[in-house]
């Protein structure tokens, strides 16, 4: 039985008329590294900022380590945070600065120069914090977060304004302090293939409500097992064909092909009907495959069929 | 999973990080620096002019309440820049964010950020004014410590007032630049409407006004208390007294101005702590 480290339940946050956040429910469990991935707009952001008790939710409630975050600024000792927008004290020193965080924390000073070095900012160690470029001042932020060693980290956008080395060597740092030392992860991002290489599990944000959440298998396997890809040389016609089928629930017709969507247990039925439709409108079956998606693949599923399962 | 005590000491740490900040722009706190040191000169001056006239409570008055208004204007405006700049940069730009990832209570956090602003600030101010007059005049400050603190206080009280509806603007707008145009505004509007109700009481020869403005700023009564003792000021045209409040109705109303200092400090307290949404 996993615990966890975030439990939020019937969420919601509204700004005037619009809502940003719709009884949201969220649990990240504790040694986790959950991906929190949504178009923009669908109300990450706002869900990370009523994590960290930036925000008071309208309604529903969140726990962090077992605490209501705005009231409990405790547990901030147990979380490092990066924001989508980084901003920090400009006129004073990164290494000085850590160093401030790090009596804050309470702390060995020697932690501060350590996290530079992690995040490969040890040259601009002597710099202010406003001469940092957007690259460098987002690996401050990420060193800014790992400085009191949390258990748990959460990050809005954490690669945002990096280059593909340095975005690389950050996930390759999210997934060894995920191995090594157990720390818990909540990273949001729109940079799927970077989530997918990192997370074992995902929530699925649209129009502020989870769509789809838990172990990155288990939704594979609930969403695309019933998903077949059907290689054709005529798509929009197969396309047409196959909408026919009283049990497949939708079709997406592509320059190379269709995926379908079919009901519980119907995978079986379709494999045996397709030929025959084939072989009606003079279309050639190119192949056949079923159960295998990208996250990203995952994701447009989700989103697109709003995550009936 | 226990949440942990932190061991560090974040309200110190966040008061230094503050300081750092308010007080990088040289030129305003040299200024500042410069007119509280000027004390020294002025005092000087003063006591030797004053000591002529003798040893009196006006006197004293008369030397604290100069000594004290051009350095104090001067700090005002370095406490409305680090209130509106410092603190309405903070919320405008994000920087409030990180601030509250580390293990301290929003109040204790915007205690922290007013320490810096106004707490230094006036540290400075009123510990050269109070060595000045210690070290150049103690035989005439010592015996009169009452009418000396009374009017620090009462000098002090309106430019809290401000700062705190100051503070309380920057938290409800958010926005810096905006918060210290306000502030300005403000500042400007309360001394020419002061001028305006003092020159109406004179007028209508009724003390309400002078009553109700000492309210909020509690030194125009002190004012009124020490000038009903000369010869011209304080009184209308006629000759005729308007207003002399005693010794004790001028800390009732210094009373009065630092609960209405409190109150607003208490709102935007409030207003951080518990209405704030970033």
């Amino acid at each position: 039985m996993p615990s966890f480290l975030i439990e939020a339940k019937g969420l919601s946050k509204n700004y005037g008329k619009v809502i940003a956040v719709n009884r949201l429910d969220l649990r990240v469990a504790e040694g986790s590294v959950m991906g929190l991935i949504g178009p923009n707009g669908a109300g990450k952001t706002t869900t990370i900022k009523i994590v960290l008790g930036l925000l008071r939710p309208d309604g529903g409630e969140v726990e962090v380590f077992g605490q209501r975050p705005w009231d409990n600024p405790n547990i901030r000792t147990l979380i490092g945070v990066v924001h989508e927008k980084a901003y920090f004290p400009a006129h004073q020193k990164t290494l000085d600065y850590l160093q401030r965080v790090c009596r804050i924390f309470g702390v060995a000073e020697d932690r501060a120069l350590e996290v530079l070095k992690l995040v490969n900012l040890k040259e601009a160690s002597d710099r202010p914090i406003r001469a940092l470029s957007a690259g460098m001042l987002q690996k401050f932020a990420i060193a800014h977060a790992l400085v009191h060693k949390p258990q748990l980290v959460i990050a809005d956008e954490m690669t945002a304004n990096l280059d593909p080395q340095a975005r690389s060597n950050l996930l390759d740092l999210v997934a060894e302090l995920h191995k090594r030392e157990n720390v818990t992860f909540l990273l949001s991002s729109h940079i799927l293939p970077e989530l997918s290489r990192v997370c074992d599990s995902v929530a699925i944000i649209s129009l502020g409500k989870v769509l789809a959440s838990g172990n990155l298998v288990e939704l594979y396997d609930k969403f695309t097992a019933r998903v077949l890809r059907i290689s054709t040389d005529k798509p929009e016609v197969l396309a047409q064909a196959v909408k026919r089928l009283s049990y497949v629930q939708s079709v997406d017709a592509d320059s190379r092909g269709i995926t379908v969507k079919v009901a519980e247990g119907a995978e079986e039925k379709l494999y045996e009907d397709v030929p025959s439709l084939a072989k009606e409108i003079e279309a050639k079956i190119l192949g056949i495959e079923s159960g295998s998606a990208s996250l990203e693949e995952l994701y447009r599923l989700v989103v697109t069929k709003g995550g009936a399962g | 999973m226990k949440e942990k005590k932190s061991k560090g000491r974040p309200f110190l740490e966040i008061f230094a990080s503050s300081l750092q900040e308010d007080y990088r722009f040289p030129l305003l706190e040299f200024f500042a620096f410069l007119y509280a040191l000027g004390t020294f000169v002025f005092a000087n001056i003063s006591v030797g002019f004053t000591g002529v006239g003798g040893l009196e409570e006006s006197s004293v008055y008369g030397l604290v309440s100069s000594l004290m208004s051009l350095p104090l204007f001067i700090f005002m405006i370095l406490i409305f820049k680090n209130i509106a700049y410092g603190l309405g940069s903070d919320l405008e730009k994000g920087t409030i964010q990180t601030i509250f990832s580390y293990p301290l209570k929003r109040y204790a956090i915007l205690t922290a950020k007013l320490l810096s602003a106004i707490g230094a600030a006036l540290l400075v101010l009123f510990g050269i004014q109070v060595f000045a007059l210690l070290v150049l005049a103690p035989d005439m400050i010592l015996p009169y410590m009452a009418v000396v603190l009374a009017t620090y206080l009462a000098s002090l009280s309106y430019p809290l007032l401000l700062a705190s509806i100051i503070l309380l603007v920057t938290l409800l707008i958010r926005k810096g630049g905006l918060a210290i145009v306000i502030g300005i505004v403000l500042f400007f509007a309360g001394s020419i409407f002061q001028s305006l109700a003092i020159f109406l009481a004179m007028v209508s020869r009724s003390p309400l006004l002078l009553q109700i403005l000492s309210v909020v700023n509690p030194s125009i009564a002190m004012q009124y208390h020490y000038y009903n003792l000369s010869v011209f000021v304080g009184e209308n045209l006629n000759g005729e007294t308007i207003w002399a409040p005693t010794f004790t109705e001028v800390l009732v109303y210094i009373g009065a101005g630092y609960a209405l200092v409190i109150a607003v400090l208490l709102l935007s307290y409030y207003f951080f702590s518990r209405r704030l949404n970033l």
